[in-house]
């Protein structure tokens, strides 16, 4: 008997049992997501309201036994186990599948010897019992010493009995573990020590099981695969299974790449009225331009993301919800394997080339810590979409419109050759990274292939919601950090350097005549402002100062300062050149490459920015880390500034060598 | 003979689990000696391989499915 109800109770069960789905029915979006101490698997807490009593209800992550060294299991069993304050569970709601009981009932022995009440909810009886297997919950109930409740948490039938039952939560007296009792084995196992017996105690379990599955399920014919199995023929056939798999990437990436264009556009126009209107409302000061161009910029920043990161897990959601996620790694599991990954790898590399931050996130679904880990680490070398407004133009510098190559245009051979060499070395990555793991840990795949079923919407937007929130509270503080600080280094100089230099712009420019005779436009002349006033900045100062460490790659001061400006976001390396090239701000493309093209190398008298810079250029924003949002949610996702800083390093001197090369080969053959 | 080698639609009775990394884990999915198994279907690459147990897939690499000693029913 629960004696005090106002109290925490754990949701727990076996992966595919409707857990989310109760969770969510049970607490609504009264609900918090945070990351469990010392781990990165998230726990998720909510307030079930039930008539006058509250209950907060933590969800903790589907697990097939407690004996497994993933941090899944590690977080259920200091969750039920750690008598620390407010994490100790005073009940545990149990779920148990009515069709797959019997595996379900393993877990439940293990937990039900923790000495913890509990109570039961069998889920998906009732389609069990339409299929042919009826489950007599009365005899289940009496066998396991605790209430069993029959719950269909999709359409929230049963619901007001359980909320009965959760004052009958009972303490059952099934003792299955060997010798010792399991408080011991399982702090034993969860400190790395060796626990004996392990698999007898398993077998030992299960034969308790059968005959209690024989005593409470009556079962016909058995033909609940029956549908799942014809929509699988086609879904992992050799040919249809890939050509829908491959469509319905099409549809992702589309979906993040062009959809979220839309209000990514939106919220950027709609920040910079925000700025402009502060600016008009405050007087001009240090504090407004902090405001106004530093510190607003950098949340639009931030929100800019949540368009790619919502439509990603919005497919993603649906693809889980559905049970077509398990398939996707199961016809391509045997391809991934080969360079060390698992078929749940696809889909984040796979956003990659939309986004390197969404997808990042995206791969909590790997359940093996070391094979998730790889997988975040080379999915920024996928060529992202703000890789492309750069590429763009380094290749327009370096291969005139409409040469072609055989019959393909050289134009998109080279672009396409940028992108293979990201993929190229990810998979080598992949490949060393395998030499690294730790002897005894062994990959695995087992896993249950859920029948398909209609995605419930209010868990795909719960998913959403979820995903887009933890980005902008966690991952957004840094990136705003580092944009305010990035904003600092290009608008202000050392001493009263910036008015000496606009200063001279207009003392130089007073007796300029233009190319068409006339005297320079104000704009014209703001131009050469915003420009003389970047170079004068300390990040002028210092692209100046990085110049003959990238001298070497054909790079000028100029490069530096877009280089280092891009930091915030590949694509402002456009915008940065813009501005060097004394163009009005909103200068096209074709504007800035004709300003490039022409520019000449003084010591050489070639282009400036010829074929070599284009092409190592390219090479290195192949490679390099050049995005802070991804080095942010890299140490949200893996909890530490270890593997963010060691991408950018590695990622960083792999970018410096192949530009090099390219460029010295490609400035011998031009 | 292994559960690997079944055939598409052919039903097995699990005879043991041999010793090895993942023994514990099939077990805990429920493979354990005594129950029977069906293979449903491979993956393109005949790697890996779904099984139907208790009415649930279940997918399994081939050198998982190695683990289980099977006899055909």
């Amino acid at each position: 008997m629960l004696e005090n109800p106002n109290k925490h109770i754990a949701l727990l069960g076996n992966p595919n049992c409707g857990k989310s789905t109760l969770f969510n029915r049970l607490t609504g979006l009264r609900q918090r997501t945070s990351n469990l101490p010392g781990t990165t698997v998230e726990k998720k807490q909510g307030i079930w309201a039930t008539g006058n009593l509250k209950y907060t209800l933590t969800d903790l992550p589907g697990i097939y036994s407690l004996y497994t060294a993933n941090d899944d299991e590690k977080v259920v069993v200091s969750h039920l186990l750690n008598p620390v304050e407010k994490r100790k569970p005073e009940a545990i709601l149990f779920l148990l599948n009515a069709h797959s009981l019997r595996r379900n009932l393993l877990l439940f022995t293990q937990v039900a010897e923790l000495g913890i009440p509990m109570v039961v909810a069998l889920t998906m009886s009732d389609t069990a019992s339409r299929n042919g297997k009826k489950i007599d919950a009365v005899k289940l109930s009496t066998i396991l010493q605790v209430p069993v409740i029959e719950v269909n948490p999709r359409k929230g039938t049963g619901i007001p009995d359980l909320e009965h039952a959760i004052l009958q939560a009972a303490i059952p007296t099934i003792n299955l573990a060997s010798e010792s009792n399991i408080h011991s084995r399982l702090a034993d196992f969860h400190t790395g020590k060796t626990v004996p017996g392990l698999h007898a105690e398993t077998l030992g379990r299960y034969t308790w099981i059968e005959p209690v599955v024989k005593e409470v399920v009556s079962a016909k014919s058995w033909t609940r695969a029956s549908l799942t199995l014809r929509m699988d023929k086609l879904l992992t056939h050799k040919i249809y299974g890939f050509i829908f798999f491959a469509f319905l990437m099409l549809t992702i990436f589309q979906g993040v790449f062009t959809l979220a264009e839309y209000p990514m556009q939106w919220i950027e126009t709609g920040f910079g009225y925000l700025s402009q209107w502060v600016h008009h409302q405050l007087a001009d000061g240090f504090l407004t331009r902090m405001l106004a161009d530093g510190l607003i910029p950098g949340i639009a920043g931030v929100v800019v993301f949540v368009p790619q990161i919502a439509i990603l897990f919005f497919f993603i959601g649906l693809l889980e919800d559905s049970g077509y996620m398990v398939r996707a790694s199961f016809i391509t599991d045997k391809l991934m394997r080969k360079v060390g990954l698992n078929g749940r790898s696809v889909i984040p590399l796979m956003g990659g080339f939309a986004c390197a931050i969404p997808s990042i996130m995206a791969t909590r679904s790997i359940r093996n810590k070391s094979e998730r880990l790889l997988t975040m680490f080379i999915t920024p070398l996928m060529s992202c979409s703000a890789r492309l407004p750069v590429y763009v133009l380094l290749v327009s510098l370096a291969v005139p419109a409409g040469s072609r190559f055989g019959p393909v245009g050289l134009q998109s051979l080279v672009m396409t050759l940028a992108y293979f060499s990201g993929i190229i070395l990810a998979a080598i990555i992949a490949r060393l990274f395998i030499l690294f793991r730790k002897p005894g840990e062994v990959s695995e795949f087992i896993l249950e292939m859920p029948p398909y079923q209609a995605p419930r919407l209010q868990n795909v937007i719960t998913h959403v919601w979820h995903k887009s929130r933890s980005f902008v509270v966690e991952a957004g503080k840094i990136i705003v950090l580092i944009s305010v600080i990035l904003w600092v280094l290009s608008s202000y100089g050392p001493g009263n350097s910036m008015e000496l230099a606009e200063s001279d712009v207009y003392r130089t420019h007073e007796k300029t005549i233009m190319p068409d005779g006339k005297r320079p436009s104000h704009d014209e002349l703001q131009a050469y402002v915003a420009s003389a006033r970047l170079e004068a900045s300390y990040a002028g100062r210092l692209g100046k100062f990085i110049e003959p460490a990238i001298q070497p790659l054909g790079y000028d001061w100029k490069t530096g300062i877009a280089l280092i400006s891009s930091f915030a976001a590949r694509e402002v390396f456009v915008g940065t050149m813009n501005t060097l090239f004394l163009n009005s701000p909103d200068g096209e493309v074709i504007a800035i490459r004709e300003k490039m093209q022409k520019a000449e190398n003084p010591d050489t008298g070639k282009p400036r920015y010829g074929v070599p810079y284009a092409l190592s250029l390219m090479m290195f924003y192949a490679f390099a880390l050049q995005c802070m949002s991804t080095m942010a949610v890299m140490k949200r996702e893996t909890g530490t500034w270890k593997w963010p800083l060691l991408q950018f390093f590695l990622f960083g001197a792999i970018a410096w060598l192949a530009a090099f090369a390219v460029y010295r080969i490609s400035v011998a053959f031009v | 003979m292994k559960a690997s080698q079944l055939q598409s639609g052919e039903n097995a009775r699990i005879l043991s689990i041999t010793e090895g990394p993942h023994a514990r884990r099939l077990a805990e999915m429920g493979c354990v000696p005594g129950s029977t198994i069906k293979m449903a279907y491979a993956a393109p690459a005949g790697d890996p391989i779904a099984f139907e147990m208790d009415g649930n897939l279940l997918g399994l690499r081939k050198e998982e499915a190695d683990y289980l000693e099977v006899e055909m029913m």
